[in-house]
């Protein structure tokens, strides 16, 4: 349904001299820095997924989705969504799909969303009894009713985002690109909004791409996740997957009911590739590295020979996983 | 295009009805638009009270000219509202959005900033027009309505073509561009009989920046000035070509758009 080769974007940007004189110089000379803001990048995307890009600021999520949507040409490689290529036909291309830009309204400021929803029904030519029904349902789903006849300008932050998605939904198209949706939402809004693009994704197979710095949108919705880092693409996979590989591991907190000597518990997860350490006699913290294979092993041997009075597992959270792989990504930035 | 129009008369209703949801206002902005015409109106007559002739035109032809002037400028400012295009649409990014709608996106750039209470200016026009006429003792034929419609028409799209043209120029440059007051400022030009000009100054107005189609040429054709014939039944012809000019330098300009940060 997606398909992305070999994805570039170089941006010319005009390097401004400094002061007055170095601005009389811009006049006839100008200095020009070309930055590649995606970089080779390649992935596939079939119906019905729901997946995340994800990424530090300025890793390039915004110039490939910009590109997606058509917005911007690419300076080199490919990209053919629900059979068309975004840049070429792109007023028959956005009628089926969807946009969300979580820092921009698409409603009319000084209108009602009603009236907004009306528009747009005319734009994408949907103002039949199909598209009213679809959009009562919308407006159901999205529990909108109570103020979209208010206009867009005295709704707070939460109630306007769930109306631009209504209003980004109103076609019912294919493919909904979500750039940000949930800045700066209260947990309320935000679980609303999960709940239903995860209903909408799984009863209308709407494949949804999700960009965000918000790993609980990324945990609660997607399994799948694109990593980007300064235009390349570094990592894509399943969110299981990625916790393994840049996560801590998991760890296991026990708490016996005898004193343990930390020894005799290596004696007995000896094959076992794990770390330990002594909290206190009574307590041990059991790191592994490979967690879904290791912790039911490590888990029952435990429990067979000893009396545990309290176990906590604790798996790396996404958010460590993120922090981990822009903290590493930097590493590797100042050395190459 | 039929989708185009459809949409333009909702955008046209949906204005209406945010302008009567202040009442006060809407009522204030209608008195403010009608004086401020008046004005304009008294303005023009009082000062070509001192002019008397320049070169073969009498003042009464050029009052006409005037008259004819405010009307394509009025409809063109009131479709073409987008002064503001580099500001909202390139720097704020409210392009994007734009984008990612089916619809030729100059056509809801217009739509977006659509101003009808310009619709004034074409009143006044007619009114300066009516009274330069009777002065004149002007005549006319039914088939100059249809013909007055045309070619109003036509010097509506020279300068939207110009506009349009200018305006793309945000797509390429990401500064801040001075560039539509200075436009401004040469299409004042085109409201004066244009063969009191040097010749430069005429062959751009006619062949570069044509404005003396939005006065000078189209008018003449009613003050029966048939030396400048040639001229008026141009016009149709100067219109298309530089709003066809205007609109594929705009094209070109929207792939060549970088978009802005975020």
């Amino acid at each position: 349904m997606i398909k992305v080769s070999q994805l570039q974007k170089v941006f010319r940007i005009h390097q401004a001299r400094s002061g007055l004189a170095g601005a009389f110089r811009d006049l006839f000379n100008r200095q020009y820095k070309t930055v590649k803001a995606v970089d080779g990048v390649s992935f596939q995307v079939e119906e019905g997924e729901f997946f995340a890009l994800i990424g530090e600021n300025g890793a390039g999520k915004s110039t490939t989705i910009k590109m997606m949507t058509g917005i911007l040409t690419p300076t080199d490689g490919e990209i053919t969504i629900n059979g068309f290529v975004p840049y070429k036909q792109r007023e028959d291309y956005v009628k089926s799909i969807g946009v969300v830009f979580g820092q921009r309204s698409q409603l009319w400021w000084d209108l009602s969303p009603t009236e907004s929803f009306r528009l747009l029904q005319r734009v994408y030519k949907v103002e039949g009894e199909d598209g009213k029904r679809w959009l009562d349902r919308l407006v159901e789903e999205l529990d909108i009713g109570g103020f979209i006849h208010q206009p867009v300008r005295k709704l707070s932050l939460g109630q306007r985002m769930r109306c631009e998605i209504a209003a980004s939904l109103i076609h019912k198209p294919k493919l909904l690109f979500l750039d940000e949706p949930t800045v700066g939402l209260d947990v309320l809004v935000k679980q609303k909004i999960r709940e239903f693009l995860r209903n909408l994704n799984e009863s209308e197979r709407t494949t949804i791409l999700l960009t965000t710095h918000d790993v609980s949108d990324i945990e609660a919705l997607c399994k799948r996740v694109i990593v980007m880092d300064q235009g390349k693409l570094i990592f894509d996979g399943m969110l299981s997957d990625l916790k393994e590989k840049w996560g801590n591991g998991t760890e296991i907190a026990f708490q016996f009911k005898q004193r343990i000597p930390v020894a005799e518990l290596r004696g007995l997860l000896g094959e076992y590739p794990c770390e330990l350490f002594a909290e206190n006699e009574y307590a041990v913290r059991v790191k592994l590295q490979r967690s879904r294979e290791m912790l039911p092993l490590v888990l029952s041997s435990v429990m067979a020979s000893y009396e545990v009075s309290d176990v906590k597992v604790m798996e790396s959270s996404t958010e460590d996983i993120v922090r981990n792989i822009y903290s590493v990504d930097s590493e590797v930035a100042v050395n190459g | 295009m039929r989708q185009i129009i459809r949409l333009f008369s909702d955008y046209l209703s949906q204005y209406f009805k945010t302008r009567l949801a202040y009442r006060a206002d809407f009522v204030g902005d209608f008195l403010s638009n009608l004086v401020s015409e008046l004005i304009n109106l008294v303005f023009i007559v009082v000062v070509f009270q001192h002019v008397s002739l320049l070169k073969d035109w009498s003042r009464d032809e050029i009052i006409f000219i005037y008259g004819y002037f405010l009307i394509p400028f009025a409809l063109f400012s009131m479709f073409f509202g987008f002064w503001d295009f580099n500001e909202r649409y390139i720097i704020r990014g409210e392009m994007d959005r734009i984008l990612t709608r089916p619809v030729h996106n100059l056509a809801q750039v217009c739509l977006e900033s659509m101003a009808p209470d310009r619709i004034f200016g074409v009143i006044t026009g007619l009114l300066i027009m009516g009274y330069a006429a009777i002065r004149l003792h002007l005549s006319f034929a039914w088939y100059d309505i249809p013909l007055f419609i045309l070619l109003v028409i036509s010097s509506t799209l020279v300068y939207a073509g110009v506009y349009t043209g200018i305006a793309a120029i945000s797509f390429f440059s990401d500064s801040r561009t001075g560039i539509s007051p200075m436009i401004y400022n040469i299409q004042n030009y085109g409201r004066y009989p244009v063969d009191v000009y040097n010749k430069a100054i005429r062959i751009t107005l006619t062949w570069i920046l044509p404005f003396a189609f939005v006065g000078t040429y189209p008018a003449a054709y009613f003050l029966r000035k048939e030396m400048w014939y040639t001229y008026t039944m141009l016009t149709p012809v100067i219109g298309v070509v530089f709003f066809a000019i205007g609109l594929s330098v705009w094209n070109w300009g929207v792939k060549k758009y970088q978009g802005a940060g975020s």
